[in-house]
């Protein structure tokens, strides 16, 4: 059943129409940014890249949640792995991002208790088993995971969990957008928003940032169908020069999002600023703990503060982030760079630009 | 912190593994028949041709939908030595035991291990037990090496693509991963996936011993479909283009891979064999396939092109294309 559904949006014939829809009305060179990184993942996988017109060229952006993350926080997380009696919690895509001095797939080698999760709720349970010791979940994530870390959260306060804590470094998708806006030397046509992301937040949250910069914006599923369509909508709104900020994905993305989502996440957490890799500090972009909750905070309960260093030399990710420079553009790409010795987290996460260029390309 | 250690990656099947056989492990023992590199090494004694295999079994959970540790232990010996062509004969056992494990289970590992010998018509002829303190091991790990004789006329490797060759593969791909994944603690999905383990010796005597012209087989384990592709596109120096549309795939499988991010091209299997198979041959060697009992779903699914020595191409449902890599570090750990 389940399949059906997909295969739908996988239909050869279905995507030849729009393939040639896509040459029929593609006059003008464009550059679109996926923001996701799933997108990035899916344009690569099903080869759309090499069934659209040369003119358009693709660009990742800063929407891949490992690849984002500053230097500063992966350096926390290894940190709390060399804390005694701390059992580390992540997503696989985390273990292996070089941080300043090591990686946490690294520390446990060196025999630090770091267990990969698929979902928040693990780490809760793993809390609850492990009584006597403390359980750091490492938060990366947007829109997406912030709601579930949300109710993790309220669901340790009901279970009584007090060896609990998570270390934010959550993301908001909005802000980041209006930030490439505006910083020198990106040139952006049109964004493929990010459908996950648009299923929690709606259509309305792009509305501001759509409103101020004008620029064509179409949420996007992850199909290549729905990816496709995007890219069609996307070249037509600039060859008859109307901007618009469309949803292609009604089947899951409503103007409101999910109501009872936000508002969860809301309780617990509020905006702040927060650090992107590449980009620096981009304003009120990030969700941290509100005050009620931050005994779950696992910055302030172990008083880890690490300092800003600068991120690895010669690794472009920020720029490939912003759209600036495609990985073939950095100098270390195949050469010291490649996942088996990935210098930066883009050619770690299975999301990242780099990585997909690597394994694709 | 500088000193390098063996992380999860370096036994994944994929890169980061090659890497540790090729710098490590092959400067230290180098030898003609280990550099080959193919599932077993095949031997010459006095005229007498063998192949000769081992693997190590570490699979967690121990017992999983379809199967458990013990037969996985035996078919993938089996079928390692199959793959060289090989009449496996004679294999040897060796228990690696955790202090506490319930006799009841180590019984009933050992009773589908018989089975499994049996089924496939080899006898387990030596062995060896060792018990370690709690906590030095998980439950249970098995090695199992075996030998095999190579009929006459018969000769299989990965070094033999040619251009023009046809690839058939005998079944579902990614089944054996997505179970143990799916029956691992914290994963439980509902569906009705079970290990594909199986012996495919039979199936192989048929088409080797057949008249169709037999130019590789490989069972696609640890790595997937994709990583053991790869290996062959190195080994023979051809490229190699597959098509989407025609991977055999079950839905649940396939649903499975999209929830949790995986690509069921770098998922293990554990009874599935691919064939490189002469174009005029190709037909004929597939129904001979799929007339064995684990082979009812073999297709086609690409062919060996003359052109990107090396590389694995994937023709995607839309039209695109796309590389096919080899898998990188671990993808999932402790699947066999
Ligand atoms: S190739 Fe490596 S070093 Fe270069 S930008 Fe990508 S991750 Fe950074």
């Amino acid at each position: 059943m389940a399949l059906k559904y997909i295969e739908e949006y996988r239909d050869a014939t279905l995507a030849r129409d729009l393939i040639k829809k896509i040459h029929g009305v593609s006059k003008r060179k464009l550059r679109l940014m996926e923001v996701c990184g799933t997108h990035t993942m899916s344009i690569f996988k099903h080869g759309i890249r090499s069934v659209i017109p040369e003119g358009i060229t693709l660009l990742s952006g800063p929407g891949c949640p490992v690849c984002v993350t500053a230097q500063k926080d992966i350096d926390a997380f290894v940190e709390f792995a060399r804390v005694k009696n701390v059992i580390v919690t992540t997503f696989g895509d985390l273990m292996k991002v070089p941080g300043s001095s090591s990686t946490l797939a690294k520390e446990k080698a060196s025999g630090a208790d770091v267990r990969i999760v698929y979902s928040v709720f693990d780490a809760i349970n793993i809390a609850k088993d492990n009584i006597d010791k403390e359980v750091v979940f490492c938060a990366v994530g947007f829109e997406t995971t912030i709601p579930t870390i949300a109710a993790s959260i309220l669901m340790g306060i009901e279970a009584k969990i007090d060896n609990f804590s998570i270390y934010s470094a959550n993301k908001l998708t909005p802000p980041a957008l209006a930030a490439l806006m505006v910083t020198k030397g990106v040139e952006i046509d049109g964004f493929i928003l990010p459908g996950h992301v648009s299923v929690i937040t709606g259509t309305n949250a792009y509305r501001d940032t759509f409103e101020k910069y004008d620029v064509p914006s179409v949420i996007s599923g992850f199909e290549p169908i729905d990816i496709l369509k995007a890219i069609l909508l996307l070249i037509e709104q600039n060859e008859i020069g109307k901007p618009a900020l469309e949803n292609a994905y009604p089947r899951a993305v409503s103007d409101q999002g999910n109501v009872k989502a936000q508002q969860i996440m809301n309780q617990v957490f509020e905006v702040c600023n927060a650090f992107w890799r590449g980009i620096g500090e981009i304003p009120l972009s990030g969700m941290g703990l509100k005050k009620e909750y931050q005994v779950f905070d696992a910055a302030i309960k172990f008083g880890m503060d690490m300092p800003e260093v600068p991120e690895p030399k010669g690794c472009a990710c920020g720029e490939i982030l912003m759209g600036l420079k495609t990985p073939e553009q950095c100098a270390l790409y195949k050469k010291k760079c490649t996942p088996m010795t990935p210098v930066g987290p883009c050619m770690v996460s299975t999301e990242g630009s780099c990585a997909a260029f690597y394994r694709y390309s | 912190m500088t000193e390098e250690k063996i992380l999860l990656d370096h036994g994944s099947g994929g890169k980061v593994s090659h890497s540790m056989f090729s710098d490590i492990i092959l400067p230290l023992f180098e030898n003609p028949e280990l550099s080959k590199q193919d599932d077993g090494a095949t031997l010459d004694i006095d005229g007498a041709k063998l192949a000769f295999s081992t693997d190590s079994y570490v699979v967690d959970p121990i017992f999983f939908p379809g199967g458990n540790i013990g037969d996985l232990a035996v078919n993938g010996t089996i079928n390692d030595i199959s793959m060289c062509g090989a009449i496996p004969k004679f294999i040897s056992v060796g228990l690696i035991i955790e202090e506490g494990l319930s006799i009841k289970d180590l019984k009933s590992i050992l009773e589908t291990m018989a089975t499994a010998a049996k089924k496939a018509g080899v006898k387990i002829v030596t062995g060896d037990t060792k018990v370690v303190p709690r906590g030095k091991a998980d439950k249970i790990f098995i090695n199992t090496s075996g030998i095999g004789v190579i009929p006459d006329n018969v000769e299989v490797s990965g070094h033999n693509a040619k251009p023009g060759d046809k690839i058939i593969v005998s079944g579902t791909i990614a089944d054996h991963g997505i179970t143990v994944l799916s029956s691992r603690e914290g994963l439980k999905f509902d569906s009705d996936i079970k290990t594909d383990s199986a012996p495919l010796n039979h199936m192989v005597q048929s088409i080797v011993q057949s008249d169709c012209d037999v130019h590789v087989l490989r069972d696609p384990t640890r790595g997937g479909l994709g990583t053991t592709l790869n290996e062959i596109a190195v080994q023979s120096q051809v490229g190699i283009k597959i098509d989407e549309q025609s991977l055999p795939i079950r839905g649940a499988v396939q649903g499975t891979c999209e929830l949790l991010g995986f690509d069921p091209l770098y998922i293990a299997n554990e009874g599935k064999l691919i064939a490189f198979v002469k174009p005029e041959d190709a037909q004929k060697a597939l129904e001979i396939i799929q007339q064995d009992e684990f082979g009812k779903d073999a297709v086609i699914i690409g062919e060996v092109i003359d052109e990107t020595p090396g590389k694995v191409f994937l023709q995607t449902a839309i039209g695109g294309s796309r590389i096919v890599d080899m898998l990188t570090g671990e993808q999932l750990p402790r699947i066999c």
